[in-house]
């Protein structure tokens, strides 16, 4: 009754759909999420490159396309308001089939393929400036899922995949719960219920304080592995969190961080108006800062001219 | 919803089989998890095949964990076994309806339709799990762990949209005539899982098959006041299920 299965396909595999035909060649396997398998894909005929996942069991994965049918109904009249590199996330979902392999029936669905590497990937490769860039984007994501109604949940660095030049995709929607409800999957370090830190019910401030944990992981790696392994389960806290705020890596945005651990925020909205005013300047200022100070050698110098031209004066005045 | 959700390291050792209890705790309408909880070394061969047995004849899921994967583990299994019940139940108004009711023979749009009632009525229906939990000696450094779970679980339970309760126990009890301990009756609130099992005197046997009738004993003829009103919310309840799918 269950369809429950694990086994991986190999490149060159042909899938073929049950109910529309369509059929795909794999090119590898790009990841996996809780609710199945995610392979890079070419549409047979076509040189179209898509993301295909499989699902392990048939209803967790339909759920998950549930989520994303809603989504793309909703991204429509975003559109409208926010143009630009949204524009074709309306053709989110391409396709919904079943194939059967070894007598046993494989739900699937097929997705426009993102390219990019996860955020900590990305953040290894460039200098720590880019989280302002890149943490604003992924902050106007989860705005645009939160208007919607929904909740990510599942916000974690494998999940956000970040392009060349800092656009940000979420990625596997298996975690994605309506607002009010019960927080459907969940990784425990960058969950609040884990932290004593409230309710795993879905709302705004749920995605905002795995956000802030992420941050927090991407920007201060030690100490948060630190207070992550080190605390006995009852007492864990948030004051472990607040206490990693005062390192130097973290400083820009310390004051932001805080606010959304303490659920200090009335909405995402309220928060990335935050982030674009305290966190995003700071963050990226660190750099100019730098660059704009005067090296001590230039000022030496100068002052040694000066003294040059006064001396010049004097004796022309003199003589 | 009724869910047992044992809490094991290893074999039985005596009275009537586990096996034989979980398959009557099904037949009442009692979904049975198993989590064999191991730190060092193996469950043993005879244990593992123990809990999967277990969890087979009570129509649920067994899974095998360190202590640190125990609280994500029996959140993870809860939740299943509540979206597979309410599959079973909407399977049934299926084939009712539709002669053949698989849900991998449906189109995907009408699957669509279907897995949108799994999902509404996994959220919003009533659920009660009654925590069973070996205290043979070799569990007794797992207890903290296992009360940190319990509590975890707690706090996914609150987060639903339908009522949520949960009761602890353990065993063996202290005499040979008590095969389970009720260490919580049925509570929606966090708070009253704390210390669960401080005066708890380890002792050798594993009473597993004993100790599960005993549960379903308590599910049935539980002394508890608003028993009466939670069974009344059941029927009303398995009532709207019919009309959903309908």
């Amino acid at each position: 009754m269950t369809t429950s299965f694990k086994t991986t396909f190999s490149p060159g595999t042909i899938i073929v759909g049950k109910w529309r035909r369509s059929r795909y060649y794999i090119h590898r396997m790009l990841g996996q999420g809780a609710n199945g398998m995610v392979y890079l894909v070419q549409k047979v005929g076509t040189r179209q490159l898509y993301a295909l996942k499989m699902g392990y069991e048939t209803v967790d994965l339909q759920s998950e396309i549930n989520v994303l049918h809603s989504l793309q109904g909703q991204k429509h009249y975003k559109t409208s308001r926010k143009q630009g590199h949204d524009q074709h996330a309306s053709s989110f979902l391409v396709e919904v089939d079943d194939f059967t392999s070894d007598n046993k029936e494989i739900p699937f669905y097929v997705m426009r393929y993102v390219k990019g590497v996860p955020i900590h990937a990305f953040l290894e490769k460039k200098e720590r400036e880019w989280l302002g860039f890149v943490g604003l984007s992924l902050l106007e994501k989860l705005q645009q899922l939160h208007d919607g109604g929904w909740v990510f949940g599942d916000l974690k660095p494998d999940n956000v995949l970040v392009s060349e030049y800092g656009h940000v995709e979420l990625i596997d929607y298996g975690g994605v719960s309506s607002i009010g409800r019960s927080i459907k999957q969940f990784t425990e370090r960058y969950d609040r219920g884990y932290w004593n830190a409230g309710s795993r019910t879905a709302d705004e401030g749920y995605d905002l304080f795995s956000f802030a944990l992420l941050c927090l992981n991407l920007l201060y790696d030690e100490g948060f592995k630190k207070v992550t392994n080190q605390q006995l389960p009852q007492a864990r806290s948030t004051q472990d969190l607040l206490g990693l705020l005062g390192h130097p890596n973290v400083h820009p945005y310390a004051k932001w961080l805080r606010k959304a651990i303490l659920h200090e925020f009335a909405d995402t909205t309220e928060a990335i108006t935050s982030w674009k005013r305290d966190v995003y300047p700071a963050a990226v200022k660190l750099k100019s800062k730098q660059t704009h100070v005067t090296p001590r050698w230039l000022k030496s110098a100068f002052a040694f001219s000066i003294i040059m031209l006064c001396c010049a004066i004097y004796f022309v005045v003199r003589f | 919803m009724k869910q047992i959700l044992l809490i094991t390291d290893g074999c039985s050792n005596v009275g009537v089989s586990p096996v034989l209890a979980a398959a009557h705790a099904l037949k009442e309408g009692i979904t049975v998890n198993v989590v064999g909880v191991i730190d060092y070394g193996t469950i043993g061969e005879l244990g593992s095949i123990e809990i999967a047995e277990i969890a087979k004849a009570g129509g649920g899921i067994s899974r095998v964990v360190g202590t640190p994967q125990l609280a994500q583990t029996m959140q993870m299994m809860t939740r299943k076994t509540v979206v597979q019940t309410i599959q079973h139940a909407v399977h049934k108004e299926l084939t009712h309806i539709l002669g053949d009711g698989s849900l991998e023979d449906l189109p995907p749009h009408q699957r669509a339709q279907v897995v949108e009632v799994v999902d509404e009525l996994s959220e919003t229906s009533p659920l009660q799990v009654a925590l069973l939990i070996d205290a043979s000696a070799s569990m007794k450094p797992k207890l903290r762990s296992v009360e940190d779970a319990a509590r975890d679980l707690m706090l996914s339970l609150q987060a639903r949209q339908g009522t949520s309760q949960l009761a602890v126990f353990h065993y063996p009890g202290r005499h040979s005539g008590e095969e389970a301990v009720l260490d919580l009756d049925w509570t929606e609130d966090i708070s009253r899982i704390h210390s669960l099992f401080g005066r708890i005197q380890m002792k050798g046997a594993t009473p597993t098959g004993p100790a599960i009738f005993k549960v379903i004993d308590f599910y049935q003829y539980g002394t508890l006041n608003n028993n009466q009103a939670w069974n009344e919310e059941m029927m009303k309840r398995e009532g709207i299920l019919g009309d959903y799918v309908v």
